[in-house]
């Protein structure tokens, strides 16, 4: 095969150019947000002062503390939700298991939209209106079905023979679980913990239908920002979320593979 | 057996009944009741809110064909970008693989408004994106995407591409190559032996991706209600609205229930084409 014939030319270029659509708006987010003059392009130097505006900003820092909260509470219950489901599914045959794994994955399945109208619906229903619960409900049950995900496939990896030894020795199954089956899938408990928190410190459909006033996420926060002034502060915060991603996905990639994560 | 593994997946499927199945249930329901003065929700048996839908051309033309549309619209143009990446990715390997594979996860995990940022400041008048078409000679004057479908289709496809492009790669690597190295050796050229082996062998990939990604682009509300105006009512935009905004929470729960059902049947109705496709195809190879 040779490598510069016209086809492969012609793929790389269409690539290429593909690449430069998917990094544009980040790139330029990233340029003004360090950018002095603010949206005059070409840069003509570098500044933090967009980043320090947008972090004093009492607004985004409430945000950041409500996404924080949220996101880690979120995770949790996913993860605590979807671990003994993986151990059932990766260590276990049982008729019917194709039909639970789908089962699992439908918070994936139905369009964001109408499984957020749905909580909504049904939290008003019994009177609960919007509110913490149903915000934190909504975030735990999106993300769950990744976590069952890259549990069950890290699991699918380690050898249950551990586990049989640790019980043969007398542990319990708490304990077993505890000092064998969790540190040896540290590292698929660390991707899933990272893939539910970024997915739900990043979320914006869910949030919009089920956050009370009172606890705006940041990404809500920033929408209402920018729907009214789209200044360069709102630029240094973006950029500040977009970081934020890639640290994620490169703590992700490193231990669970990014893509085997993401296929939906 | 079963009590073994009950335990293990009941807090799960305790939860996803609990907070999907009932919740799910309730819109159906939902979408039978009435609402009184002041936003009350009155329990009824009736079928009006569907047949307000279905009266409407408003809501017939302008919001249902109207998202079928853009949806077919922007899956189509994904397709298109997604096709010839998929292919070159799957060729790479090394450094160059692990940098294209990150630039087209990342619109993944960054959040959707930090994206729409972006893309406000490419929009806007004057902004990048004009400049860009003005110099590519596309448009020759500055022509609106903010507040527009223009901007909304853009970015549909932006989000959608990448989705696509992943399940392509699932199916193209896992084609044997020496399939078409023996094409080529019986004297098939390069375009031959993608048509006859590589398409074929991509199209479950392909209608995976399509599926997802016609779904979300169909049932987008985030999108239009960022980027797009009063004349870009796709309906997944005028469920939120009725919801938060006029509390008509029955019309909402039917709007929702003709969408999931039109998603389904369209579903249906591609895959039933694509079956057709491939019986033609083998048809004629005959």
């Amino acid at each position: 095969m040779t490598r510069w014939d016209i086809s492969t030319i012609a793929l790389r270029l269409v690539t290429f150019s593909m690449m430069a659509f998917l990094i544009f708006p980040i790139a330029v987010t990233l340029i003004v947000a360090v950018n002095p003059r603010e949206f005059v392009l070409p840069p003509n130097g570098f500044t933090l002062d967009w980043f320090r505006a947008a972090w004093s900003s009492k607004t985004f820092l409430r945000g950041m503390g409500v996404s924080l909260v949220l996101g880690l509470a979120a995770a949790l219950i996913a993860n605590a939700l979807a671990l003994p489901a993986a151990i059932a599914l990766a260590r276990t045959n049982f008729p019917g298991k194709g039909a639970i794994n789908l089962i699992l994955m439908t918070p994936l399945l139905i369009p964001t939209t109408i499984l957020s109208l749905a909580l909504y619906i049904y939290f008003v229903r019994v009177g609960y209106g919007s509110g913490l619960v149903p915000l934190l409900v909504g975030h735990a049950i999106h993300i769950m079905p990744y976590a069952v995900r890259i549990l069950t496939a890290s699991l699918l990896n380690f050898d249950p023979s551990y586990e049989e030894a640790a019980r043969n020795v007398g542990a319990g199954r708490i304990r077993t679980l505890f000092s064998v089956t969790l540190p040896v899938i540290r590292t698929g408990l660390i991707s899933s913990l990272t893939l539910c928190f970024i997915l739900s410190w990043n979320d914006f459909p869910i949030s919009v239908f089920l956050a009370p006033p009172s606890w705006t996420p940041l990404p809500v926060e920033l929408y209402s920002y920018i729907k009214f002034q789209y200044d360069a502060v709102a630029a240094a915060l973006a950029s500040s979320l977009i970081l934020l991603s890639a640290v994620a996905m490169v703590v992700i990639d490193r231990l669970a593979g990014l893509r085997r994560v993401l296929r939906s | 057996m079963t009590r073994r593994i009950l335990p293990f997946l009941s807090p799960a499927l305790l939860a996803l009944l609990l907070f999907v199945a009932f919740p799910m249930v309730w819109v159906f329901r939902t979408s039978f009741n009435e609402l009184a003065e002041g936003a009350y929700i009155v329990e009824a048996m009736t079928l009006e809110n569907y047949t307000r839908f279905l009266t409407e051309p408003w809501y017939l033309v302008n919001t249902l064909w109207f998202s079928v549309r853009i949806a077919l619209l922007a899956t189509a143009i994904s397709v298109i970008c997604a096709y010839p990446v998929a292919l070159y990715i799957a060729k790479t390997s090394g450094l160059q693989r692990n940098v294209l594979m990150a630039l087209t996860m990342a619109p993944l995990l960054i959040g959707l408004v930090t994206l729409v940022y972006g893309w406000i400041v490419i929009f806007r008048g004057g902004g990048l994106m004009n400049s860009l078409m003005i110099a590519l000679r596309v448009y020759d004057q500055p022509v609106r995407y903010m507040w527009d479908i223009k901007g909304v289709v853009i970015l549909l496809v932006y989000i959608g591409t990448p989705y696509i492009v992943l399940s392509l790669l699932d199916s193209i690597e896992r084609i044997n190559p020496f399939l078409v190295e023996a094409a080529r050796n019986v004297g098939a050229n390069r375009w031959t032996a993608f048509w006859k082996i590589v398409f074929p062998l991509s199209t479950p990939g392909l209608y995976a991706g399509l599926v997802i990604v016609f779904s979300l682009n169909f049932a987008a509300f985030a999108v239009p209600l960022m980027i797009g105006d009063s004349n870009t009512q796709m309906i997944g935009l005028v469920i939120y609205r009725e919801a938060l905004l006029n509390n008509d929470l029955p019309f909402a729960s039917a709007l929702s229930v003709i969408m999931v059902s039109v998603n389904a049947l369209l579903i249906l109705g591609m895959s039933a084409l694509a079956g057709r496709l491939i019986l033609s195809r083998l048809e004629a190879k005959r």
